[in-house]
C-alpha cells in the first residue's frame, strides 16, 4: 500500500515537473531591471500599426537605450481579457494600450496602473501635453498614462466626386443634408455605416450635434436612453436611413476602399483614418479631404467634436517599472511624436508637432487647440462596458430594422439601469 | 432476402504462441512492473486533463453565481444570473439559432457527404470525385467566417451570383436578417464538412463485409432497395457516430459566426457558444457569462447522452 502510495506520488511529482516545464516554455524570462539596453513588450489593440510601433522602437533605442516591439492585437475582447488576467498573473505587459473613460478609471481604481502625474505635470510645463487633454487621463485627481495618439472625429470625402457634382464641405446642418440630397440624386450613396464595432458612430455625433449635454450625461447615468432627445436623434437616423443617405451595414468592405472606389461619398471617422488612406495610396487633399459635421442644432455655442484619445499605460508592477516610465516620459516628446504622428499621418497630443501635407487636419488641430469645438469624449470610451456592449448591438439591430428604434432604446436603458444600479451615477 | 448480420467488436485473435509468452515468466513480470505503475502512468494525462479541464469548469460554475467583471473581486450573487437567463430575449435567439445549426449541420454535411460517399464509391476515379469536397476542410471554422462573411456581404459574389442566373435573393443583405444569417452560415459550413464526413462514410462502405452485399444481390436487391435494407443498417454504427460529432459540434458553433457576422447584426446570428463569449468577453459580464457557458455545457451534455443512449439502445436491440 506504502509502495502503491509512493508510486503514486512519484508519478504526480512527475506530472507536475512536465507540466512545470510546459509552463516554462511560454514564460518572457523577465526582463532586466536596468534603464538601457531593455526591449519593451508593448501589448496594443491596433495590430495594423505594428509597422510604426516598430519604428519608434527603433528611434527610442537610439535616443534612451530602451527598445520597443509591439504585440499587436486585433480582437478587442480578446485584448481586454488577455490585459485584465494579467492583472492577476506574473506575466504582466510592460506598456499596453488601453482606453480613457470608465475603463481607465476601473483599473485606476484598482491600483493596477501607474501614476503619471509626475510625467503629466512636467508635460504641461515643458509644452509637450496639453492642459486640455489632463482630464481625460486622471481618476482621483491624479493622472494615470500617456496619450498614446488623439483623434478628432469628422468626416472624410472623396474629392473627385465633391468636385464632379460641385459640392464643398459644409459647414451648417443644412448644407450637409443637401450635399447628401444631392449625391442621393446622382446615385452616390452619401455615408458609410456599419452595424459592426463602430455601429455607436452616427448615434454619437447626431447626438453630440444635437444636445451635448445629454450626450454627457448619458455616459454618466444621468440620463435616460429613452429620454425625448435621445429619441429624436433616433428618429433622425432613421429619416437619414430612409432617405437611403447610409450605406448597407453589413457589407464587410473596407470603407478606406469604400471611399476609395466611390461606393460612398464620405465616411465618418477619426482622424486616424488617415493611416488608413495612406494604406490606399490616396493622399490628403488630393483624393480625399477632411471636414468637421456641422452641428444639428444651429443656436448651440460650439461645435461639438468628438474627440478619441487612446491612453498608453504602464502597470503598478510592470516588469521594469523604471524602464516602462522611462520610455512614457520619452513618448510624450516631439522626439517621438512628431516621427510617430508623420508615419500614420495623424494628430498628435503634442501641441508642438506638426501634421505635414494635411491641410484640413492640421486646421482642425489648430481650431481645437484653439478653443473652438466642444470637446466630447468618444462614445465608445464614455460608455460603461457592460451599457456599450448593449449599444452596439441595439444600434446594428437598427440599422437592419430602422423602425426598431425605441425597442432598441429600451434595450439599451435596461443596460444602463443594470449598471446604474450597482455603480453610483456619476462618478 | 438474408437476415443481418450484426456488427460486434471483439477482441483481436492473439496468436497462441504470443498468448503463451504473457503467461510466461516474463509476461508475468512486465505485468507486475505496469501494475506497480500504472498510476504513475495515467498521472500526467489525468493532471492535464483535471487541470486543463475540470478544475476551469469549476471555477466556471463557480463564477455562474457571481457579479464577476474581470476586474473587482467577485461578489456572491446566488442564482440572480440564472433567473435573468430565464428573461433573456438575447439568449432565446441565441438557443432558437443554435437549435438551427443542430439541425442544419446534422442533415447537410451528413446527408450530402453520405450521398457523395455512396455515389463516389465503387466508382473509377471516386477519389479524384470526392477530393474537390475534402480540400476545404483545411480551413479553420474563422478561415470560414472570413470568406463566407466577404462572399455574403451586401452585393458580394453571392448576390452577383443570384443576379447573373437571374435567382431571387440577389438584392438581399444575406447576412443582415434572421434566421436567413444563420441558414447562410449553415450553408458555408456544410461547404466545409462535406468532405469530411464523406471520407468517414467511405471508410464505412470499405468495412462492410462482402457476403451481405452479394447474398442480397442474390435475393434481388439493387440500387435504392441495396441501400435501403443492406448498406443503411450496416452504416448505422458509423453514423452514429458521425452525427454525434455533427450534433456536438453545432451545439458549441461559435468561430464562423463571430467572424463573419459578431453574432449581429443586433445579436440576430449568436448561438450559445457566441453569447457566452459577447457577455463574458464584451460586456465583462463574467458572471453571466459562465451561466450561460454551464447552460452550453449541461445542453451539450444532456443532448449527447439522450443521443448515444438511444443509439447504443438500438444497437444492442439490433445485436440482441
Amino acid at each position: 500500500m506504502r509502495r502503491r502510495m509512493r508510486n503514486v506520488a512519484l508519478g504526480a511529482v512527475a506530472s507536475v515537473s512536465v507540466l512545470a516545464a510546459i509552463a516554462g516554455c511560454g514564460s518572457s524570462g523577465g526582463s532586466s531591471s536596468a534603464t538601457t539596453g531593455v526591449t519593451l513588450k508593448l501589448y496594443n489593440d491596433k495590430g495594423a500599426w505594428s509597422p510604426y510601433f516598430n519604428q519608434l522602437g527603433t528611434m527610442s533605442k537610439k535616443d534612451i537605450g530602451i527598445g520597443m516591439s509591439p504585440v499587436g492585437y486585433t480582437d478587442e475582447p480578446t485584448y481586454q481579457a488577455f490585459i485584465q488576467a494579467s492583472f492577476h498573473t506574473n506575466k504582466k505587459p510592460d506598456l499596453f494600450t488601453w482606453q480613457t473613460g470608465g475603463q481607465l478609471a476601473e483599473i485606476a481604481q484598482l491600483h493596477q496602473v501607474a501614476n503619471t502625474t509626475s510625467i503629466w505635470q512636467q508635460g504641461i510645463a515643458d509644452g509637450d501635453l496639453p492642459k486640455g487633454l489632463e482630464q481625460y487621463y486622471t481618476v482621483g485627481g491624479q493622472q494615470y498614462c500617456v496619450p498614446l495618439n488623439v483623434a478628432y472625429w469628422g468626416m472624410f470625402y472623396n474629392k473627385a466626386i465633391f468636385t464632379k457634382y460641385g459640392l464643398t464641405p459644409p459647414t451648417n446642418w443644412t448644407q450637409f443634408m443637401h450635399v447628401a440630397q444631392v449625391l442621393k440624386s446622382h446615385g452616390v450613396t452619401p455615408f458609410y455605416e456599419t452595424d459592426v464595432l463602430f455601429s455607436f458612430v452616427w448615434f454619437e455625433q447626431l447626438l453630440a450635434g444635437t444636445d451635448p449635454q445629454v450626450y454627457e450625461q448619458l455616459s454618466t447615468g444621468k440620463a435616460s436612453y429613452t429620454s425625448p432627445a435621445v429619441v429624436n436623434v433616433m428618429k433622425m437616423w432613421q429619416t437619414m436611413i430612409n432617405d437611403g443617405y447610409m450605406s448597407d451595414p453589413a457589407d464587410k468592405t473596407d470603407p478606406s476602399v469604400m471611399l476609395k472606389n466611390g461606393q460612398v461619398a464620405m465616411v465618418p471617422d477619426g482622424s486616424w483614418f488617415n493611416t488608413s488612406m495612406t494604406q490606399q495610396n490616396l493622399k490628403p487633399g488630393v483624393d480625399y479631404g477632411y471636414f468637421i459635421i456641422p452641428n444639428v442644432n444651429p443656436s448651440l455655442p460650439k461645435t461639438s467634436v468628438i474627440l478619441e484619445s487612446g491612453p498608453l499605460c504602464s502597470l503598478v508592477n510592470a516588469p521594469d517599472e523604471a524602464a516602462s516610465m522611462k520610455y512614457l516620459k520619452w513618448w510624450i516628446t516631439p522626439a517621438a511624436q512628431q516621427p510617430w504622428s508623420s508615419a500614420r499621418g495623424d494628430a498628435s497630443a503634442n501641441p508642438k508637432v506638426s501634421v505635414t501635407g494635411d491641410t484640413d487636419l492640421s486646421t482642425v488641430m489648430k481650431n481645437a487647440g484653439a478653443g473652438q469645438y466642444n470637446l466630447l469624449l468618444r462614445y465608445f470610451e464614455a460608455a460603461p462596458p457592460p451599457v456599450l456592449a448593449a449599444a452596439l448591438d441595439a444600434f446594428g439591430a437598427f440599422m437592419v430594422h430602422p423602425n426598431s428604434y425605441m425597442t432598441q432604446l429600451q434595450t439599451i436603458q435596461q443596460a444602463q439601469q443594470t449598471y446604474w444600479s450597482s455603480h453610483q451615477a456619476g462618478s | 432476402m438474408t437476415t443481418r448480420t450484426p456488427l460486434r467488436l471483439t477482441p483481436p485473435r492473439v496468436p497462441a504462441a504470443l498468448a503463451a509468452g504473457r503467461r510466461g515468466r516474463r509476461g508475468h513480470g512486465d505485468r507486475a512492473l505496469f501494475g506497480r505503475f500504472r498510476h504513475g502512468y495515467i498521472a500526467p494525462g489525468a493532471l492535464i486533463v483535471a487541470g486543463l479541464l475540470y478544475l476551469p469548469f469549476l471555477w466556471t460554475v463557480y463564477l455562474s453565481f457571481t457579479n464577476y467583471d474581470g476586474l473587482t473581486p467577485a461578489t456572491w450573487a446566488g442564482f440572480a444570473n440564472y433567473r435573468a437567463l430565464l428573461h433573456d430575449p438575447a439568449l432565446l435567439t441565441s438557443i432558437r439559432n443554435t437549435l438551427i445549426w443542430v439541425a442544419g449541420t446534422t442533415l447537410l454535411p451528413v446527408g450530402l457527404g453520405l450521398l457523395v460517399a455512396v455515389l463516389s464509391y465503387n466508382l473509377r476515379g471516386g477519389a479524384w470525385l470526392r477530393l474537390p469536397f475534402l480540400l476545404p476542410y483545411a480551413f479553420s471554422g474563422a478561415g470560414i467566417g472570413l470568406v463566407w462573411g466577404v462572399l455574403l456581404s451586401p452585393g458580394g459574389t453571392i448576390n452577383h451570383l443570384l443576379g447573373f442566373f437571374h435567382l431571387p435573393g440577389a438584392s438581399t443583405p444575406l447576412l443582415s436578417y434572421a434566421p436567413l444569417n444563420t441558414i447562410v452560415l449553415i450553408i458555408a459550413m456544410t461547404w466545409q464538412q462535406i468532405g469530411v464526413n464523406t471520407l468517414l462514410f467511405v471508410v464505412g462502405l470499405q468495412s462492410i463485409p462482402r457476403e451481405p452485399i452479394e447474398a442480397a444481390k442474390i435475393d434481388g436487391a439493387s440500387g435504392w432497395s441495396m441501400f435501403r435494407r443492406v448498406i443503411w443498417p450496416l452504416l448505422t454504427p458509423l453514423t452514429t457516430v458521425v452525427v454525434g460529432l455533427a450534433l456536438v459540434a453545432s451545439l458549441k458553433t461559435f468561430d464562423v459566426v463571430w467572424v463573419a457576422t459578431q453574432g449581429g447584426p443586433g445579436r440576430s446570428s449568436e448561438t450559445l457558444a457566441v453569447t457566452m463569449y459577447r457577455d463574458t468577453f464584451v460586456a465583462d459580464q463574467y458572471g453571466y457569462g459562465s451561466a450561460v457557458a454551464v447552460l452550453l455545457t449541461v445542453v451539450t451534455g444532456v443532448v449527447s447522452v439522450i443521443y448515444l443512449r438511444q443509439q447504443l439502445a438500438r444497437r444492442e436491440g439490433l445485436s440482441g
